[in-house]
């Protein structure tokens, strides 16, 4: 049913590197093909029509968290989303907001995620009596392990930062994505960090108290990660925190 | 004896005058936000169905308002006025809390609303849209709740028709049908918010349809009952009489 159909792109194209280029939106036609996804269409755009256009992949897999972009209003990965899923064939893309632009729809997410990592010490701070090399790690409770790894399924894309309002409104707000890492290592035995030094971090206004509750990055992070539940445990915990 | 003030005095001053900035105020604002809220949401809840109860007749509505004022401490059931007057500012007092530490979430620089409208452009999402009518709606609240407060704490005569005057012949409708909404989805998508904020609700789809009913449902009573003084109003003869029971 989906065969035969022909897609109308509307893309948004901007170069900030070329100093008379102006932000516009630019239409474009592509003949549908079954299993059809966004990516594939933005690969055979630029193979057949226009070789400037500028958008980032890499696994195609909604591995890499590489290809996010707004689609018809939805942040989301291009590598998952099938074309077949707009009943009337007409597709709007626009580039993440709140990243640097790098040119069309490709974002520098990897520059805010590395910032992101070092303001908020985003990697496990062993025990201090746990530095010892040669010595073999304690086994982990297989439910610890997996609630970890629940968390640690976050492909860093971004989508859940581009999906907060609080986030847009005010630049030094840790975000959603600053938390589920918090909440992940504050969950880890092996991680020494006490709330106390957790509370330092994102108990205050740019963190866990900054947080509206919009539910943006719950209702959109292709993951599926548990962000209301998590941030509402972190807000719980930090307000029990030095009361 | 010597006035130096000792230093856990001077500490104490110290951290007074660093005063909110300190990290802690962030959580118990946050707290205070939503214990505030709590509160007038489900004092808003009670009012309305209180107020409402002259859709029952007048001696109903005579009677719960005698009972709330007191009327049981009394010998001949009637109930004392100033109770209405200390309860509204008790309630003023809430509200001033609520407004202070909410008005925190007001973007109030032109580049945050920018922001917001944006956003609110570019991205489809439902619960950012309702915390948005939230905060219009808590805008309009903070000028039409003071005016409604300060009429109870400076005129607190209720009663069938004493309500209906003010409703009818002074005008205070206007009021009414411009807080009624605005309290009411403002109050509602509030409760929803500290549900979810706090973690005490999971099922967030069923929450949200309950409130969604509520809404209509609390939209519905306060237009009726508002049609209802309306109603009585229209048939006062002036100088009104105070209601009194058979
Ligand atoms: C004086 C006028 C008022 C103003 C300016 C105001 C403003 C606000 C704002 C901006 C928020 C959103 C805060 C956030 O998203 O974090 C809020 C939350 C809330 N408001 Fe109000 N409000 C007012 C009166 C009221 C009244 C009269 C009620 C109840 C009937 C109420 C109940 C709530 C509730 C339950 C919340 C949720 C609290 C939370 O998220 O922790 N507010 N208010
Ligand atoms: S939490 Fe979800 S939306 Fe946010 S960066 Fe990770 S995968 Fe993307
Ligand atoms: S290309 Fe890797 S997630 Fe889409």
């Amino acid at each position: 049913m989906t065969q035969g159909r022909t897609l109308t792109f509307n893309i948004f194209r901007y170069d900030p590197q070329e100093a008379n280029d102006k932000p516009k939106m630019v239409q474009y036609q592509i003949a549908e093909t079954p299993g059809m996804t966004v990516f594939i269409a933005l690969n055979k755009l630029r193979e057949e029509q226009d070789t400037s256009l500028q958008f980032d992949f890499v696994c195609r897999a909604g591995i890499c968290g590489s290809c996010a972009m707004v689609i018809n209003g939805f942040p989301t990965l291009a590598c998952r989303t099938l074309t077949a899923k707009y009943p009337k064939g007409e597709i709007t893309l626009m580039p993440l907001p709140g990243f640097e632009l790098i040119g069309d729809l490709s974002v520098n997410t990897g520059k805010f995620m590395r910032e992101l990592a070092e303001r908020l010490q985003l990697w496990l701070h062993p025990k201090s009596d746990d530095i010892d090399v040669h010595r073999l790690e304690d086994p982990m409770d297989p439910e610890e392990a997996a609630r970890l790894y629940e968390l640690e399924r976050c492909v860093e894309c971004g989508v859940c930062v581009s999906a907060c309002a609080t986030k847009q409104m005010r630049d030094t707000f840790v975000g959603a994505v600053g938390m589920m890492k918090i909440a992940r290592f504050e969950m880890d035995s092996r991680d020494g960090r006490t709330a106390e030094d957790f509370y330092h971090v994102i108990g205050n206004q740019d963190g866990v108290f900054g947080c509206m509750t919009l539910l943006g990055c719950q209702d959109n992070c292709p993951k599926d990660l548990p962000h209301m539940q998590q941030i509402a445990y972190l807000r719980r915990k930090m307000a029990m925190t030095l009361v | 004896m010597a006035n130096n003030p000792s230093p856990a005095k001077v500490d104490l001053i110290a951290s007074a005058v660093k005063g909110f900035s300190h990290p802690i105020w962030a959580a118990r604002a946050d707290r205070l936000q939503s214990a505030s809220g709590v509160l007038l949401g489900l004092f808003i809840i009670m009012h309305l169905h209180f107020e409402s109860s002259i859709l029952l007749g007048k001696e109903t509505f005579y009677r719960v308002v005698q009972l709330l004022e007191g009327g049981m401490f009394n010998s001949t059931g009637h109930g004392y006025p100033i109770v209405t007057k200390v309860f509204s500012v008790f309630i003023l007092l809430v509200v001033i809390t609520h407004a202070v530490v909410a008005l925190r979430r007001f973007p109030a620089q032109i580049g945050q609303w920018h922001a917001l409208r944006g956003h609110l452009k570019g991205i489809r999402h439902k619960d950012t849209h309702a915390w948005f009518w939230q905060l219009i709606t808590g805008f309009i609240l903070f000028f039409l709740v003071p005016v409604h407060l300060f009429t109870m704490i400076l005129n607190p005569e209720i009663g069938p028709n004493l309500s209906a005057e003010r409703v009818y012949l002074d005008n205070v409708w206007v009021l009414y049908a411009l807080l009624l909404p605005a309290v009411v989805v403002h109050a509602l998508i509030g409760l929803y918010r500290v549900a979810i904020k706090w973690g005490l609700v999971s099922q967030r789809k069923v929450l949200r349809q309950v409130v969604k009913v509520l809404i209509v449902y609390l939209l519905c009573l306060g237009i009726a009952s508002l049609v209802a003084y309306i109603l009585i109003g229209t048939e006062l003869t002036i100088p009104v009489q105070p209601f009194s029971p058979h």
